[in-house]
């Protein structure tokens, strides 16, 4: 009786822990615009962003267990599509988005319905090809404006752009928690990615499943593409739908912790910051992917769970970490 | 008849596992399968689930052709089955792992835990619940793969083989565990290469043999059949009873 007391109270001890840390970063994401110079914000949206697509690549990648290659094409699409939208017909900035995401989510449920049949390796073959071709036809279709890229209308407003790209990548996390950390659908994707044999016979569609999920982790990115375009205000082929847009997303979602909640968030920050922080000691160059080439070797060898996974390790656990420190000060 | 196949054949390339295989279950009976090692039994769990499509023949479950369906569609019509080696989802709990199993017939997550917890109760690894798979013995590991199977709510129990690998004490406990399932009603087949699982809880045997039924009786007879000794037992069996 009393240990389960005793238990409970470390839990409910927990909780407020992380609900405390939880709304001291969502205060903290609040006030940015208002306490950062516009440098910052700038960087703050790009974390935002990455911090999204990494997400919703981890849906298909992390949870479900297959490594989508093709996830950046889906952001191109998304940038293409609001562009196109916003430029030919006139649509408003919202509709854009929202069609981005809608025709972002189509597509990876085509290419999914074939490929998603396929295990390992053939369906990251696939969404390679998917995400390659994208690109091809971008640079050749006239509506696109081909090889000399998109120009937008500017709209220069940096809090704009960062409280949307905060909305839309908050909404990914809200996504993954909801469906995939406390509903049945996420029950049904790590059974899958652990054994896929074994979860269809117990009654997972599997196939539907991994559809609906695909699809899912396209919508985001379909959408976080259209608000990059309209931020940025000029997109290209090989900007919105280069392979490096993939790499990233990959890359952070290892780094943070594959198929958590808050690793692709951490692996973002990260990278994103060391990204940047290089970019303005050494300017513009491409040096920088060396050095995070190198730092994702040292995560793939030491820490294979990512950051996510090192702090789940005893000692960054905050009760333990405290009585650990009240030994070492002897209180 | 709960289940019935008729003519089943499948083959693969040059070999073929199933020949020509027609079987009845009756509702509530137990159903023994045995045989040499390769002689069709798991590949004929695999017809029955729809792991494979047979080449031609059919299987009928509860009056329905059910010959070709994907396994989840024939497991919510109400087979459930057990994998030889079992296949738990490591990365999940034991609990969650009957959770999966439940929501075949559930959406609501109280209602999973509630029917998962129940059924981890009925095969005794309740008090083991919350332990991640990689904490879990082989007896218990098999344990799951029946309580996963049941969690499903199956018409139709398949068994394979859920008895390898265990100590004689384990097998008693696990026969009086599917003595408790045919309690309720429940239809089952067994895999099993012990005689004595074989001899203690079926009501009926059936031999194969290259994937051909070579013999099928009550398991009294069944031991002292010639072909069946020729094929499988073994002389020193029968000398044995």
């Amino acid at each position: 009786m009393h240990v389960k007391s005793d238990r409970a109270k470390s839990k409910s001890v927990a909780v407020i822990w992380r609900w405390a840390s939880f709304s001291l970063i969502f205060f903290i994401l609040l006030i940015i615009p208002w306490i950062v110079s516009p440098l910052w914000v700038r960087i703050a949206t790009e974390i935002l962003m990455w911090a999204g697509l990494a997400q919703s690549w981890n849906m298909i990648g992390g949870y479900t267990g297959y490594l989508s290659f093709g996830h950046g094409a889906f952001f191109g699409v998304g940038a293409y599509i609001t562009g196109i939208a916003m430029m030919r017909l006139g649509c408003p900035f919202g509709v854009g988005l929202l069609l981005s995401g809608i025709f972002a989510a189509f597509l990876a449920a085509v290419i999914g319905y074939p490929t998603l049949r396929l295990r390992g390796a053939y369906f990251a073959i696939a969404t390679w090809a998917f995400g390659e071709m994208m690109r091809q036809i971008a640079t050749i279709l006239e509506i696109t404006g081909g090889a000399f890229g998109m120009q937008l209308p500017a709209f220069l407003n940096l809090p704009f752009f960062y409280y949307v790209t905060l909305g839309v990548s908050g909404l990914t996390y809200l996504t993954t928690y909801l469906l995939l950390e406390r509903a049945r659908f996420g029950y049904k994707l790590l059974a899958i990615r652990e054994h896929e044999e074994a979860a269809e016979m117990v009654g997972v569609d599997t196939v539907t499943v991994k559809i609906k999920v695909f699809a899912l982790s396209a919508f985001f990115p379909g959408v976080l593409g259209g608000v990059y375009a309209y931020w940025v205000t000029y997109i290209h082929p090989d900007s919105v739908l280069g392979a490096i847009n993939t790499d990233f997303m990959v890359v952070m979602a290892f780094l943070g912790g594959v198929g958590s909640l808050w690793g692709p968030f951490l692996g973002a920050f990260v990278v994103q910051l060391v990204n940047r922080y290089l970019w303005l000691v050494w300017g513009e160059g491409t040096f920088y992917l060396v050095i995070i080439g190198a730092a994702i070797c040292a995560v793939v060898l030491f820490i294979p769970n990512g950051i996510v996974g090192l702090l789940e390790t005893e000692v960054f656990l905050p009760r333990v970490a405290f009585t650990r420190l009240r030994r070492i000060v002897k209180w | 008849m709960i289940l019935q196949s008729n003519d089943l054949i499948k083959s693969f390339g040059g070999i073929t596992a199933i020949d020509r295989l027609s079987l009845a279950v009756e509702e509530g009976m137990i159903l023994g399968l045995i045989g040499p090692n390769g002689s069709g039994k798991t590949t004929f769990f695999n017809l029955v689930t729809g792991i494979y499509r047979p080449d031609s023949g059919t299987v009928i479950f509860g009056g329905k052709d059910i010959t070709g369906l994907r396994p989840h569609r024939i497991a919510q019509l109400g087979v459930g089955r057990t994998f030889q080696v079992p296949a738990p989802f490591s990365k999940m709990t034991v609990l969650e792992n009957v959770m999966v199993s439940t929501f075949i017939r559930t959406s609501s997550m109280g209602m999973a835990r509630r029917k998962a917890r129940e059924i981890l109760e009925m095969v005794r690894l309740d008090e083991k619940a919350d332990q991640p798979i990689l904490n879990v013995t082989l007896e218990d590991r098999k344990r799951l793969e029946l309580a996963r199977a049941l969690a499903t709510e199956p018409k139709l129990l398949l068994l394979d083989e859920v008895m390898a690998g265990l100590t004689p004490a384990e097998v008693k406990a696990s026969i009086e565990l599917i003595q408790t399932f045919r309690a309720r009603g429940l239809t089952m087949v067994i895999v099993e290469h012990v005689m004595d699982v074989i001899l203690s809880l079926c009501d009926r045997v059936t031999v194969l043999n290259y994937g051909r039924k070579i013999a099928e009786d009550t398991p009294g007879r069944i031991v002292n059949d010639e072909e069946v000794i020729r094929a499988y037992l073994g002389e020193h069996y029968s000398a044995r009873n």
